[in-house]
């Protein structure tokens, strides 16, 4: 239990078996494949003998395919998404196929996912254009729309020997300056205004071509800005209606468009399968870029669990005759990648300890050792039975519908850490913050915290010596017994002697054994020192630590505070909620606020009680005898999001 | 007519929502725009970001229950509201001083470690853990604050 065996395997066999063999790795999923390709000094020896493998070629092929169908798959969700909540995902099930099955269906996922993705190309080219054209459309609206009030046909405004006809706006503000200016002119001319906007008015002006400099004088004056229609025949309301009808078609074709990207939705299933098997192949395909080979064999190296070897041993010999697989324990230095392995009952307990990172390999796996204090604190962080129950209710109902393997072990987790917290809210009598049963069991923490706290740093005094022990343990069998009593012993007597000083009867025999121990500790804790004098000042300078071990014990005092702060905010939310009662309407909302507070207050405190019980592992724990630095173990495995490949069902 | 000593409590709990308050907010929302930046190239992240933006929250939440815990005590809730002599007033204002500034200035830190957690899971989604631990770090003193203004609170003697 704990940290699991590991084994380095090497893999000699044919090319010609390479993918074979890469197929029944990733789905046996229980190697991890290191790179041989790098130089090291495994391979020194036979470096001259062989190449890095590649498949350059067949992954860029991969990789378009790829690439197309998750364009297809993008386009479909682009305009129908799929409708998902947070909750279809984690009870979502792969559909599960045998590679014969799927030998059998991917060709035609294939047709079919090439035929999707050049019907889609299409209809994304014909949406492009469409939009273009709608575009140049809503200009030409723009540009007429001020004139639907001219009623001449456009092609009669064109200029003649005799006579220039111009449409233009000049600024709004000095419409009626123009008007006078254009009375007082002695000219062959005329104007209307055809619409007036916010900023300018419209207008048509004509005049002879003998007066035209004139007329241009004032125009310009006026700051006349010419439009230019050359390019309409009829009338502008004529134009616009033409317009309105060719919007009406492109608006049939859009719809036309969206509906032919809808015909292509019950493909999606397809895509999506079809992606999977896209990237399983991917990995396959890198996964040889990191092989090595000669002309007609290649080498594999890895590791794997010592328990796996023979399973997969019998997996190699079912699809090929010819290989050769050579297992050989780890060396002394080499740093292998951490599998933990526990018992059934600690195991949930594993996702709090990857969430601070593995463990070292050859450290110790401290799951377990946490786990009941992790349990305890989270109850006493929480400390209200109705929580309590809420939360183990909640957690068994996802236990029983949902799949996925992290998720559940979140959810044990919390199962039991509701009951915990609910056997601590029974303790000090609170459900909902309120006294459902009469008098605690045990105390009420709101009228006795200090008796709370006591026990807050009784169990943080057991939670260190624990550790503290775990150290001692590992470090005896390690056969360093001299360390385990100079660096665990010495203080374990001192934490206890100074401790015993409180108590009368024992205060004698504390101060010697805190005394002796102090002294063991000043002589000891200088001894990897290298001179006389150095060795003395770091001994001395040991007992220093003590501010640590008392911060940390502190740090425990934390329980108390969380588990009053659940409390205190149930009693305002109570105390809220209470003003109002009494009124048949307040009573409603009443009930609603009572809800949504508790709600709120169980979210924020489950989330505080379950990264503070964390952290008091992770540093006051983990202090005593923790190293970290492992790498986690990451299989050659399929990475599918909805098929799941078995060689047999 | 409310005595000296009652005003002194009541700017106690005001001080002790306020300034926690408002170092939640602040923090709150250095993380949120983090956040809301990560989200804006991965919408998966919204799980885990929200998560560390509700880390430096608590502290105003810590403040509101210190006031709660003031205004109950001096009897402001359930109309039996207590006589304090200016001493006690003082007293009750000075024990809500350790939420009031501990919690303002540790919820800003929070939220800025906390924001800096956000940008470390922008590039590695699977150390959210060690983000919170981070943030975690800065919250002990919150929660240490926190239980000095309460434990004062119930034992000075009213």
């Amino acid at each position: 239990m704990g940290i699991a065996k590991m084994n380095k395997i090497y893999l000699l066999a044919h090319q010609a078996e390479k993918d074979r063999i890469l197929q029944v790795l990733q789905q046996a999923g229980v190697v991890e494949i290191s790179d041989l390709t790098e130089e090291n000094a495994e391979t020194a020896d036979w470096a001259e003998l062989v190449e890095p493998d590649q498949a350059r070629e067949q992954l860029q092929e991969i990789e378009n395919q790829i690439a197309k169908v998750r364009f297809s798959l993008d386009y479909l969700n682009r305009y129908y998404p799929e409708k998902k909540g947070m909750l279809d995902d984690l009870l979502a099930e792969k559909e599960v196929v045998t590679t014969e099955e799927l030998a059998a269906r991917e060709a035609e996922w294939a047709q079919t996912s090439a035929e999707v993705y050049t019907a889609l190309k299409k209809i994304d080219e014909e949406l492009l254009a469409l939009r273009n054209e709608e575009t140049r459309l809503q200009n030409t609206r723009q540009q007429l729309l001020p004139w639907q009030n001219l009623p001449l046909p456009l092609e009669e405004l064109r200029e003649t020997k005799a006579v220039s006809v111009q449409l233009g706006t000049i600024p709004a503000a000095v419409v009626n300056e123009f008007q006078k200016q254009m009375q007082q002119l002695e000219a062959a001319s005329f104007y209307e205004i055809i619409a007036q906007g916010r900023d300018d008015a419209y207008l048509v002006v004509g005049w002879h071509q003998d007066d035209a400099e004139a007329v241009q004088d004032v125009l310009k004056g006026f700051s006349f800005n010419r439009h230019n229609l050359n390019q309409f025949t009829g009338t502008v309301a004529e134009n616009l209606a033409e317009c309105e009808r060719k919007a009406t078609a492109l608006a049939k074709k859009r719809a036309q468009l969206l509906s032919a990207i809808e015909t292509q939705l019950e493909y999606r299933q397809t895509l999506q399968y079809y992606h999977d098997i896209l990237s399983v192949r991917q990995e396959q395909k890198l996964a040889v870029e990191r092989l090595v080979r000669t002309e007609t064999t290649f080498v594999l190296a890895g590791w794997l669990r010592a328990a796996d070897v023979e399973t997969l041993r019998q997996k190699l010999s079912a699809v090929s005759k010819t290989f050769a697989l050579h297992v050989r324990e780890p060396l002394p230095e080499e740093n292998f990648p951490v599998v933990l392995e526990n018992k059934k009952y600690f195991a949930p307990f594993e996702f709090v300890t990857k969430l601070y990172g593995m463990p070292h390999p050859r450290g110790i796996d401290p799951t377990p050792y946490f786990a009941p204090f992790f349990i305890i604190f989270f109850g006493l962080c929480l400390t209200d039975a109705g929580y309590g129950v809420v939360i183990s209710l909640i957690s068994a109902l996802g236990l029983l519908k949902i799949k996925g393997e992290a998720i559940r072990k979140l959810l044990k987790i919390l199962l039991v850490g509701g009951i915990s917290t609910a056997a601590a809210g029974w303790l000090i009598g609170s459900w909902f913050g309120v006294s459902l049963f009469g008098s605690p069991l045990l105390f009420d923490s709101m009228t006795n915290p200090m008796l709370f706290l006591a026990i807050s740093f009784a169990l943080g005094l057991l939670h260190i010596f624990w550790g503290m022990l775990i150290k001692f343990v590992s470090l005896w069998k390690a056969g360093d017994y001299f360390a385990a009593i100079a660096d665990v012993g010495f203080w374990y007597g001192l934490i206890i002697g100074l401790l015993l000083l409180a108590l009368p009867q024992a205060a004698q025999v504390g101060k010697y054994m805190a005394l002796i121990c102090a002294i063991g500790l000043v002589l000891t804790q200088g001894r990897h020192q290298p001179s006389l004098l150095k060795k003395f000042t770091s001994g001395l300078l040991s007992l220093y630590d003590i501010t640590g071990y008392l911060s940390d014990l502190l740090s425990y005092s934390r329980l108390l505070a969380l588990g009053l702060a659940t409390g205190v905010i149930s009693m305002v939310i109570n105390t809220m909620g209470g003003l109002l009662k009494g009124h048949p309407i307040g009573f409603i909302i009443m009930v609603l606020f009572l809800i949504g507070g508790h709600i709120f207050n169980l979210l924020i405190n489950a989330l505080g009680s379950f990264i503070h019980s964390s952290r008091l592992q992770y540093i006051e724990f983990y202090n005593r005898f923790y190293e970290g630095g492992g790498r986690s173990f990451m299989p050659f495995r399929q990475k599918t999001r909805y098929l799941e490949i078995r060689s047999e069902k | 007519m409310l005595s000296t000593g009652l005003v002194y409590a009541i700017i106690g709990a005001a001080a002790a929502v306020l300034f926690a308050g408002i170092g939640s907010a602040i923090g709150v929302g250095l993380v949120g725009q983090a956040a809301a930046g990560v989200v804006a190239e991965d919408p998966d992240k919204f799980g885990s970001t929200l998560l560390l933006q509700a880390l430096p929250g608590t502290q105003g939440i810590y403040g509101m229950l210190t006031g709660f815990l003031i205004i109950w005590r001096i009897g402001l809730i359930g109309g039996n509201v207590i006589d304090l002599t200016l001493q006690q007033g003082l007293s009750v204002l000075f024990a809500a001083m350790p939420i009031a500034f501990g919690g303002l200035l540790s919820a800003i830190m929070q939220g800025r470690a906390a924001a800096s957690g956000v940008y470390m899971i922008a590039k590695r989604p699977e150390e959210v853990g060690k983000a919170i631990v981070y943030a975690v770090m800065v919250e002990t003193y919150a929660v240490l604050a926190l239980l000095m203004s309460i434990i004062t609170l119930f034992y000075i003697p009213l």
